[in-house]
């Protein structure tokens, strides 16, 4: 079994490689953090959000342990079958229910699976498979990245990103954008290549709209931005942003405190709070002090995944963290952007925060790679950099 | 570029953008926070109103017209409804109440989160039902909401109004008001709506999870005052009969006119009548054919009948809004114009001997340079009335008097700073402007002048698609205004137009002595507490009448109707008919259009105290159809029987 043969060198030849302690440390204080404030979110109902949480964080935390300890090299031949797995179940979530008018859930009993948040990763590593060389010679010779490459590149992300796109989901959609745009930046694409992936994208853009792909609800949540007139829906997404800005602001530079009573959020007057706006509990509750704080624990963790990129032992290795750093950054930046008003409202949850267990549980594998990655970072002697 | 150097700008571009969040979280949490924070504790209260009761019309005589009674009306709170409920509720509500789920479903999206709406009315048995199972239907309550009630139908329709529920442009011009409440949409319901509203009181609270959890002191309603009208209820049932009557009679004109072979364009379906007292201008009885039942507006009108009335233009208040030439009702201001200004006869026209004119039916103007003799031929009545003074002129509704009158003030002031002489008579007396009836929709009307010509014809030049005002050969000239539009004028016609409340209150001015007051409707509020305000209006204006002029003026009316062109319909009067004084007149419409029938009356004589004008829209002739309407109203003000409205004379 070569999975308990690099479990042994892991263990025997690199013992001087400790974890990443910081990017542990700091995905555990987000975690534990994002507990309290799904509890502050659903207090009136008791406990039960926080529990359901609190199985999930569980759940991440072993597998974040076990994906650690697994060579992230070991992923390079699961890919194929990863990512066949999980086509399919994007497809699978059409043969259920629409759940508020969108079909993105495989129910599972006691909780739903979202298959579009695993995707993620997986995109994220069959990309750096492909942007990344093959061996040294192609490392050798080919500096920049070749054309065929950055189109099996695009060809990779466009599958994934449609089904996604027709669940409706417009935020992950874009999740995906995002990091081909950043991977392909990292891999070496020339400006000339990057100027065709924008063009591309534009294409795209004008072709989703002249279509009508996108449903009038979802061309009003970007509208609204700009022209606050804009109410489809009946008032939904004025609410909606009206109460988190009041949630937000309402916290000023120290917060009400933890349960104050009177709140924006002891009143539940946010709607989906504990999931996609668990950031107004936050602010709320512990003001710009407490926001500033979360903000910066996740500027930590793209730190550490950029320096993880920086000594990964290969380019493979250094491209999926590259990658997860643009995915953490893309849903921080949305996440919290549309709480406060700069960004539109889409489903794009917080990580670590964010009630939910797809999501959680993909964001734990998103590190436990990234910790693979780092305890990997020394060459051991005479071994090829590039296998 | 290096990896390195790739992996440090990507770094570098995180950062920034964490950057942003983080300075957008100091504006909005530190810089604007305490003002955030005020408005988003103002945000956690939730209100709902408890109705005023809206105020009572009256008539003059505290007849009862219009008021209010509670009844039972079922409301939805969205904020009580969790997202879940909310399906099975619109269906189970629905069927209860006995309207579409789609349109319920459709009010509930309307009243937006956390919003609390109206379903609809229903029956006691309906609110018993409900109430009965208030557990299985979560935010639903059932209130007393005040309903309008119209005790006479349709009468006095045009002047009470109707109500409507507020649209989104009152809603933003008054944001006082709650869009459950109908407001006032036509006439003093909607003039004084305000008045008669009250103010809506207010239960605030705040909820969490569908429960109140605190609450503020509420604040009580405030009832709508009431309305007193100067109208009386009795007068104005007989002027309403008295027009549709008046309507039947120009039909059966037009069907022996047919008969006769004449040219009738189409049927009379319209009309309106004012009734003024000349020295207050309270407005005794103002009426409009066809009429409207405004109580078909209570729960909301259903589309069909809506554009019924609609294409019958039921709900256009002719007397304010109709515009119509006055015709040779226009010819006492005429005349008053002439003796106060002494206005000149023209000179080198035949037919006139000192005060005298030859009305032959035909105005001779001086010779053109060709040597032809250019004609000019009564549009209405070609008879011989003989030589004729300003009395007999008046008396008899002679053209060509006037004629010569107008063009004799044309000859003498055209181009000079008082060209306006007439025109502006016309104006001081209340033409071409809105008299400020307190009603809705009042048309101004025009009174031509040169300058307008010649603002008709520069817009006509520029804008060559729209459609002319002005025949094409006006725009030839050098100035597009002739002796002609004066002669026109002068005699009520061209483009001049009025509404029949101007010709009503110009009369009222000519013989009261020249005092002008804004018309009113409304005589006096009545708050709930008792307390009565006067109806206020701003001070007379006066234009110098002398009272020799006046006095000729009564009598001439007065010779009008005992023994001119309105003696046939005035022959049934009976007691006092010598007191009483009139002006017929007929309005030439466009070339396909039957003639619009006027009459003005003036009584008593002695003491003018009302003036009464009729108008019947395409009706034929003033005196053979408005005049014996115009008695029979008259009847009923002098206290003689009311005879029925038969033809009178066909006459100008």
């Amino acid at each position: 079994m070569a999975v308990i043969s690099r479990l042994r060198e892991v263990a025997v030849d690199r013992g001087r490689n400790r974890s990443d302690r910081i990017l542990f440390g700091t995905m555990v204080a987000l975690s534990g953090f994002g507990l309290l404030m799904v509890y502050s979110a659903t207090a009136s109902t008791g406990f039960a959000g926080m529990e359901r949480q609190m199985i999930f964080v569980a759940a991440g935390l072993t597998i974040y342990a076990v994906i650690s300890n697994i060579d992230y090299r070991e992923l390079k031949n699961l890919i194929p079958i990863v990512a066949g797995v999980v086509v399919l179940a994007l497809l699978g979530v059409y043969l259920f229910e629409p759940v508020n008018g969108a079909q993105r859930w495989i129910p599972l009993g006691f909780f739903a699976l979202q298959p579009a948040e695993f995707a993620k990763v997986v995109v994220i590593l069959l990309l750096a498979a492909v942007l990344s060389p093959n061996n040294r010679d192609e490392l050798l010779t080919q500096r920049q990245l070749t054309w065929p490459t950055v189109f099996r590149a695009l060809v990779i992300v466009t599958l994934p990103a449609a089904l996604i796109l027709f669940e409706p989901d417009l935020g992950t959609t874009l999740v995906f954008g995002f990091i081909l745009f950043v991977m392909l930046f990292v891999a070496g694409a020339t400006w000339r290549q990057m100027l065709a992936l924008a063009a591309t994208a534009a294409i795209g853009v004008v072709v989703v709209l002249q279509q009508k792909m996108l449903a009038t609800y979802q061309l009003d949540r970007i509208r609204v931005l700009f022209d606050p007139s804009v109410d489809q829906g009946a008032l939904g997404i004025r609410y909606n942003i009206q109460q988190s800005k009041y949630a937000v602001g309402s916290g000023q530079l120290f917060g009400r405190g933890l349960f104050a009573e009177g709140t924006q959020t002891s009143f539940e007057y946010v709607p989906e709070q504990e999931t996609d706006f668990i950031f107004t509990a936050v602010a709320e509750q512990l003001g710009f002090v407490g926001g500033i704080l979360v903000v910066a624990a996740f500027a930590v963790i793209v730190w550490r995944l950029l320096v993880i990129a920086a000594n990964a032992r290969d380019r493979f290795g250094a491209l999926i963290a590259a990658g997860l750093a643009a995915m953490m950054v893309f849903h921080v930046f949305v996440n919290v952007g549309m709480t406060i008003g700069i960004m539109p409202v889409t489903g794009i949850p917080l990580p670590f925060l964010s009630a939910g267990g797809s999501f959680y549980l993909a964001m734990t594998i998103s590190l436990g790679i990234a910790n693979s990655i780092w305890l990997m970072r020394t060459p051991v002697p005479g071994e090829n950099q590039l296998t | 570029m290096k990896f390195a150097l790739r992996l440090t700008t990507l770094g570098i571009a995180f950062m920034a953008m964490f950057s942003v969040i983080g300075l957008r979280l100091w504006f909005i949490q530190v810089a604007e926070g305490p003002q955030i924070a005020r408005a988003a504790e103002e945000a956690t209260w939730l209100g709902k109103s408890s109705f005023a009761a809206r105020g009572d019309i009256y008539d003059r005589n505290g007849t009862l017209l219009a008021t209010s009674r509670m009844v039972p009306a079922v409301m939805v709170d969205r904020t009580f409804v969790q997202p879940e409920q909310r399906d099975e509720l619109v269906q189970e509500l629905a069927s209860i109440v006995g309207i579409d789920p789609a349109q319920l479903d459709a009010l509930y999206d309307e009243a937006g989160i956390n919003g609390r709406f109206q379903v609809s009315t229903v029956s006691n048995e309906t609110a018993y039902a409900i109430n009965e199972s208030l557990d299985e239907l979560p935010g639903v309550e059932v209130v007393k909401v005040p309903e309008r009630v119209y005790v006479n139908g349709p009468t006095m329709a045009h002047v009470i109004g109707h109500l409507g529920l507020p649209e989104e442009a009152d809603l933003t011009e008054r944001p006082e008001l709650d869009r459950n409440v109908r407001i006032g949409k036509l006439g003093v319901e909607r003039v004084y709506d305000e008045t008669l509203q009250g103010t809506s009181g207010t239960i605030e609270y705040r909820v969490r999870r569908g429960e109140i959890i605190e609450q503020r002191p509420p604040v009580e309603p405030v009832a709508g005052s009431s309305l007193v009208l100067n109208l009386d209820l009795a007068l104005q049932e007989k002027v309403e009969l008295a027009l549709e009557q008046g309507v039947a009679l120009s039909n059966e004109v037009k069907e022996e006119e047919r008969d006769k072979g004449e040219e009738v364009f189409s049927e009379t379906q319209r009309a309106a009548a004012v009734v003024l007292d000349v020295n207050t201008f309270d407005v005794l009885a103002l009426a409009s054919y066809p009429d409207f039942d405004p109580s078909n507006f209570v729960a909301g009108i259903d589309e069909t009948t809506f554009d019924e009335l609609n294409e019958a233009k039921a709900f256009n208040n002719l007397a304010v809004s109709g515009l119509y030439p006055p015709a040779s009702t226009f010819k006492a201001i005429t005349y008053t114009a002439k003796l106060e200004e002494n206005l000149p006869f023209p000179t080198e026209v035949e037919g006139i001997d000192g005060q005298l004119i030859h009305c032959d039916g035909t105005l001779n103007l001086s010779e053109l340079a060709d040597g032809s003799v250019q004609v000019k031929h009564d549009w209405y009545d070609p008879r011989d009335l003989g030589w004729l003074d300003i009395h007999g002129a008046l008396e008899n509704s002679c053209n060509i008097y006037f004629w010569n009158v107008a063009l004799g003030t044309y000859q003498a002031y055209n181009g000079k700073a008082n060209e306006n002489i007439l025109q502006d008579w016309a104006s001081r007396v209340g033409y071409g402007h809105e008299t400020g009836i307190d009603l809705t929709s009042e048309a101004p009307g025009i009174v031509p002048t040169r300058q307008l010509f010649e603002e008709w014809k520069t817009y006509q030049l520029e804008n060559p698609d729209e459609p002319p005002r002005l025949e094409p050969s006006r725009l030839d000239l050098a100035s597009p205004w002739l002796g002609g539009d004066l002669m026109d004028f002068a005699i009520g016609q061209g483009a001049f137009t009025s509404t029949p409340l101007q010709v009503a209150s110009s009369y009222a001015a000519l013989v009261n002595g020249g005092i002008i007051l804004e018309p009113r409707v409304v005589r006096e509020i009545v708050a709930a507490d008792g307390e009565v305000t006067p109806i206020d209006r701003p001070d007379p204006v006066t234009v110098d009448i002398a009272p020799a002029t006046r006095a000729s003026l009564l009598e001439d009316l007065g010779r009008v109707v005992n023994g001119g062109t309105a003696a046939a319909a005035f022959r049934d009067f009976g007691e006092g008919v010598e007191n009483i004084g009139g002006k017929t007149g007929t309005a030439q419409s466009t070339a396909t259009r039957d003639n619009h029938a006027w009459f003005v009356g003036v009584a008593p004589l002695d003491n003018p105290s009302y003036v009464v004008a009729v108008l019947i829209d395409e009706g034929g002739s003033g005196g053979q159809v408005a005049a014996p309407v115009a008695r029979n109203i008259m009847q009923y003000l002098a206290g003689n029987e009311q005879t029925p409205i038969v033809q009178g004379e066909e006459a100008d």
